[in-house]
């Protein structure tokens, strides 16, 4: 009754299951499976805010709010000089939440879908990618909602260089996917990673030029902490807020001389560099956010 | 090699079965689980417990291996913590196995939790849809089955409330008629049969039973041994990880009761009331004096049993009951029924009896028993519950509990031989229901 698969090497069965799964079937696989991706994401946006009666506003309120506090904060009491605080803000501070918010839903897809991970086989990357999405959802929703705003504020050039916007979701998304999908798995085994969740992304939050302006950064840094300047030139989020602020806010340069005040240019068309940064560590992280996933994953049933 | 690139991609990504090869292989599977004394959950406490935590490996499947062909249908039997649930894991992807190989070829669906995904505020369009979507169907095939689906589970008027609100069988027969829908070419079926009123249960059996009419491949394991036999001409026996039976259902099915049997039965103490007398060996021989545990029907057969006095004992008898593997007492004979006794024995002698008959007994598995006893068989001295086990292997001619050696011979009329002999008896629950439906 026993039948030896060995040695019959043409005519093995399709599709074995061992760790070596083709990465081209995994991804066809996910494919296959855009609709539970699809079904997952409604559920999240319409469970979300079911007994709320503000409802979907909510997720726009948060942004609203810090952005009028911040902007007290930051033009009256501690003043960075660039032009139109709250719009310069709001326009980071929206794909920060993007990220951050990403990552918290997608932190506990797994260890919280416990009993489905056991009983039911798909393609697990759907849980944390289920998150990313709908955040995805809520982002374009906000942008398009705050978007008046920004052209009273930066003019008609934000409708203009929309592609520019675009193209700084479309490679964040990419990244958060990597980073969410990180964030999952390794929360698996290592269950702190859920407490720790908080500290991180506070740090994180400070260390990206959200508040400030990258071009402060480097102006004003002195000697002694030119590697907290480092520390936030090599942070990958630095290189998309910065990238999707091209298209909403503008640049921000520092005038010739050095010393001078912040010019804060209209929005505009990003600069070459900044595009390949963000790409290289969009589909960077991807990858090894990915690859620790899948590496995870075949033991998550045993450990949620 | 030059075989794989002709593959379509419905066939890489195993959506489409391979008509010429096996539905599943299971080859070498051994499935280790941790067990943490206590478990360290995060960085902080691994790194404070400088030595490694402290656990045990436990093998819930140890080098199972076995195929299954396309249209079978195994059933997977066994006792509480044998690897079952383990097993259907592996066939499922749930788990990947730590060693050996799973192929599986063709479509794979489980019934291994119905309402998987459901989410009370969501209305029962929606979670049919998130259901469906989990079980593997795409959005096209969810709408083309949506009506179906709604007509099988009743739910029509309460299709977009929330599922909240649904009473506990509903949902459940929402569940099931979700995972219905999904058409795959191995089923494997978990326990699901446990939940759910008659009629659901009924109704349950009755679409498996179509699905295996279909020519498709069917898995079930259930402790429900009837439907076991209903629904599957194989069984796989699985004892503590291991693959302890692998042929016919009825077969497994007994052997299966037997061990579950013996697990339960209290342990008798060998050494009871043994005052008077102990039995020191007992074994079943044949007519050559050889050994044997598993022989054919109406085999002549002996049981040497060695009984020692402990004290001085003027005349005992010697017991033997023979029953089916299930505990089903079939014969008892002692000694001195035929005139027979032992003795005197004086303290510390020992005695050997043997008791010889024919085994009249169909296909199965049957224990022996012995005891000694005084010569009115009233007190007993010593006894062993189960001193010997023997199979007796499948043979044609008869079905029921005892065999009476028919044989047929048309006196009056044209004959002929019809097949080899070989063709197989009625299960006996079957023949139990025909006589109940009169």
């Amino acid at each position: 009754m026993t039948a030896r698969p060995g040695g019959v090497e043409g005519g093995l069965p399709a599709a074995p299951r061992r760790a070596t799964v083709a990465a081209s079937t995994k991804v066809v696989e996910l494919w296959r499976a855009r609709e539970l991706l699809a079904q997952l994401v409604r559920k999240e946006l319409k469970v979300r805010y079911r007994n709320s009666a503000l409802g979907f506003l909510w997720s726009m309120l948060t942004p609203v709010l810090m952005t009028a506090v911040f902007s007290v904060v930051f033009t009256q009491i501690v003043r960075i000089p660039v032009a139109d605080f709250a719009a310069f803000f709001i326009s980071g501070y929206l794909v920060w939440q993007f990220l951050q918010n990403s990552c918290q839903g997608a932190i506990h897809s797994i260890v919280g879908n416990g009993d489905l991970i056991k009983k039911v086989y798909f393609p697990r990357e759907v849980l944390p990618l289920s998150h990313v999405f709908s955040q995805l959802i809520h982002l374009l929703l906000a942008l398009l909602v705050l978007s008046p705003y920004l052209v009273y504020a930066r003019g008609w050039g934000v409708l203009l260089h929309l592609p520019t916007t675009l193209l700084a979701i479309a490679l964040l998304t990419v990244f958060t996917s990597g980073i969410a999908m990180w964030f999952a798995g390794v929360n698996v085994a290592f269950r702190d990673l859920q407490e720790l969740f908080v500290v991180i992304f506070q740090v994180w939050f400070y260390a990206t030029p959200v508040i400030y302006p990258l071009a402060l950064v480097t102006a004003q840094i002195g000697e002694r902490f030119a590697w907290v300047s480092t520390l936030i030139q090599i942070n990958p989020a630095t290189w998309f807020i910065e990238l999707a602020r091209f298209g909403l806010y503008g640049s921000v340069t520092v005038q010739a001389g050095g010393d001078g005040p912040l010019l804060s240019g209209a929005p505009t068309l990003p600069g070459a560099e900044v595009v390949l940064v963000a790409g290289l560590w969009a589909f960077a992280a991807l990858a090894f956010g990915y690859a620790t996933f899948r590496r995870r994953a075949r033991t998550f049933a045993k450990e949620v | 090699m030059g075989g794989r690139n002709r593959r379509s991609l419905g066939q890489l990504t195993g959506a489409q079965a391979d008509p010429t090869q096996p539905a599943i292989v299971v080859d070498g599977v051994t499935e280790t689980f941790r067990l943490y004394h206590e478990r360290p959950s995060g960085l902080k406490e691994r790194l404070a417990r400088m030595r490694r935590a402290s656990y045990t490996d436990f093998n819930a499947l140890e080098d199972v291996s076995f195929a299954v062909a396309h249209g079978e249908s195994v059933a997977i039997i066994g006792p509480n913590g044998s690897g079952k649930s383990t097993l259907l894991k592996l066939l499922a992807r749930i788990l990947p196995p730590d060693a050996g190989t799973v192929l599986t070829n063709g479509r794979v669906a489980s019934l291994l939790e119905l309402g998987a995904g459901f989410h009370g505020d969501l209305t029962g369009r929606e979670n049919i849809r998130l259901n469906g979507a989990i079980l593997g169907l795409t959005g096209g095939e969810i709408e083309e089955r949506f009506e179906e689906i709604v007509e099988f589970a009743g739910v029509r008027h309460l299709l977009d409330t929330a599922v909240r609100t649904y009473s506990s069988g509903l949902e459940v027969r929402l569940g099931f008629a979700v995972a219905v829908t999904v058409d795959p070419d191995i089923l494997l079926v978990d326990e699901v049969l446990a939940v759910g009123d008659a009629e659901f249960q009924h109704r349950s059996l009755e679409r498996m039973r179509s699905f295996r009419d279909q020519g498709k491949t069917f898995l079930l394991v259930s402790h429900d041994l009837d439907a076991v036999r209903d629904m599957c001409d194989r069984a796989i026996v699985l004892d503590r990880g291991r693959v302890v039976f692998d042929g016919p259902v009825s077969e497994g099915v007994d052997l299966y009761r037997q061990r579950v049997v013996s697990r339960s039965a209290p342990r008798v103490d060998q050494r009871r009331g043994s005052r008077q007398a102990t039995i020191e060996d007992v074994r079943l021989v044949d007519v050559d004096g050889e050994e044997v545990s598993e022989v054919a029907p109406a085999a002549k057969l002996a049981v040497r049993i060695r009984l020692r006095a402990r004290t001085e004992v003027e005349v005992c008898s010697v017991g033997l009951v023979v029953s089916r593997g299930d505990g089903t007492h079939l014969f008892e004979v002692h000694t001195t029924w035929q005139g027979v006794a032992v003795g005197p024995l004086q303290a510390g002698q020992e005695a050997t009896v043997e008791v010889r008959f024919t085994a009249n007994l169909l296909a199965g598995h049957y224990a022996i028993a012995c005891s000694v006893t005084d010569v009115s068989g009233r007190e007993t001295w010593a006894v062993v519950a189960e001193a010997a086990r023997f199979a007796v292997s499948p043979a044609p001619g008869g079905a029921g509990l005892v065999d009476l050696a028919a044989t047929a011979v048309v006196t009056d009329g044209p004959a002929r031989r019809t097949g080899d002999g070989k063709g197989a008896p009625i299960p006996l629950p079957r023949l139990q229901r025909r006589q109940a439906r009169g």
